[in-house]
């Protein structure tokens, strides 16, 4: 069969795996094209990334549309993810693939853990449907969740001990929205700017400064960076899960794109593969997200970890250099 | 980036007001980004494989003289170079769009913000360029 169709046929099963079970697709494709058809693992990073940002660009702005996704704090800690983005990306050409490797299995493994954990939770299961139909393409977001973009409770909704509570909102509601206030009027905060009705964004400054983490494991591993973005948004700085897996969502575009412009630039991208395989993540991803509530994940997540553990298995063969 | 009353008067949104005209461009722009990219990779991958270019021969490496050449000469590859620069683009194009639009209302923290991704990115590129 030609090889072009078998990357778009992979593309396809991936971006559909991801898609269903709330992963971003790169986590599949760098597996695929190493173990499968024996590209160098930086490579197969950089065609990933070039997936992620196409399938991240489609659901963001649904995300977007639907009002989701926090546009502000999106490009605020895109500044720092960016930054890592760039120091990966020079990283990633720096040290040697099995690196690489070895690290793609680690973060497989983690997944394939987290998901075990996510299954186990009997609160997830009673999830209800989202209402968000695309799929979050990042390796993070409904990790934790029983259904596919699950992302918890909704904006306004408050989510147990994150979510802003009436004397939180009041501190972020700036004197001249107070109701007789013999205050003169002042201009918010940058910082309370950031905030949405129904949650308060804090910790800014450490969430800032582990965002450059997400960029840079974006970078070298070919992923999203959500495994990273959401939980630094929804437990360190409050934002509830389902707009941090939306804002993340979000980011991913830039994130993913920094990295992937200075392997384009370095040779790193394949023409001939990208294209077959990145149309065939985006048609996967777009299908998934249509037809992820009619489907009984619990077989899939089953086997979804059985391919985890599976390849984290040959990506550690590879960064051992074992035949 | 007016201090004056009518740029505070649109520019002093209080935290938690949305603008939906911003936010409904840049999504509107992210949409059009991909559906284009993705009709290139499309057209320009089969196009290619329909000429008997397999995915595992050696590729050439991006080189813009080159893409604006095969894309005059309606060389398929262009197609697929045009395209994975349309993808690559179409973030950064949403954070200019978003620079344009907190600086016309002066919101000055978010416009440098803006500013301050796009050279990020800027670096990105030249990071890309000095390892070529």
């Amino acid at each position: 069969m030609d090889v072009g169709l078998l990357m778009l046929a992979g593309g396809f099963v991936a971006g559909l795996f991801g898609s269903l079970l709330g992963l971003g697709g790169g986590i599949l494709i760098v597996p695929l094209l190493t173990i499968g058809f024996g590209l160098p693992v930086r490579e197969a990073v950089g065609v990933s990334l070039v997936s992620v940002v196409m399938t991240s660009g489609a659901s963001a702005a649904v995300f977007l549309q639907r009002d989701v996704a926090n546009l502000r704090l999106g490009m605020f800690l895109e500044l720092f993810t960016a930054a890592g983005a760039v120091i990966g990306g020079a990283v990633a050409f720096a040290i040697d693939q099995r690196y690489l490797a070895a690290m793609f299995a680690i973060l497989m493994l983690y997944v394939a853990w987290t998901m075990i954990q996510g299954a186990r939770r009997p609160a997830a299961a009673a999830s209800p449907p989202t209402e968000i139909e695309p799929a979050s393409h990042d390796a993070e977001a409904s990790l934790g969740d029983d259904e596919p973009g699950t992302a918890g409770p909704s904006v306004d909704e408050p989510l147990g001990g994150t979510a802003a509570t009436p004397a939180a909102m009041t501190a972020v509601t700036p004197p001249a929205m107070t109701a007789g206030s013999p205050v003169p009027p002042a201009e918010p905060t940058f910082v309370a700017r950031l905030s949405r009705p129904g949650y308060r964004v804090g910790r800014v400054r450490l969430g800032s400064f582990i965002s450059i983490f997400a960029g840079i494991i974006s970078a070298l591993l070919g992923v999203g960076g959500g495994i990273v973005k959401v939980p630094i948004m929804h437990l360190i700085m409050g934002v509830p899960l389902r707009v941090a897996t939306a804002t993340s969502n979000l980011m991913i575009g830039i994130t993913a794109s920094t990295s992937a412009i200075v392997y384009l630039l370095r040779g790193g991208i394949d023409p001939y593969v990208a294209g077959p395989t990145a149309v065939g993540v985006f048609l996967g991803a777009t299908l998934g997200s249509r037809t992820a509530h009619r489907v009984d994940l619990r077989v899939l997540r089953l086997l979804f970890v059985a391919v985890l553990l599976y390849t984290a298995y040959e990506m550690t063969r590879l960064a051992i250099g074992l035949p | 980036m007016s201090s004056s009353p009518a740029g505070r008067a649109t520019g002093a949104r209080p935290p938690g007001v949305v603008d939906h005209g911003l936010e409904g461009r840049i999504a509107r722009l992210l949409s059009v980004g991909t559906v284009i990219s993705v009709v290139l990779l499309a057209v320009g991958g089969a196009s290619l494989l329909i000429g008997g270019v397999q995915p595992l021969q050696s590729a050439p490496a991006f080189d813009a003289g080159q893409m604006v050449q095969d894309l005059l000469a309606l060389h398929p590859i262009g197609l697929v170079w045009l395209g994975l620069v349309v993808v690559l683009a179409t973030p950064a194009a949403r954070v200019a769009a978003g620079l344009v639009g907190y600086a016309g209302r002066g919101e000055t923290g978010m416009a440098l913000v803006a500013a301050l991704v796009l050279a990020v990115i800027g670096v990105g590129v030249i990071t890309g360029l000095l390892g070529a």
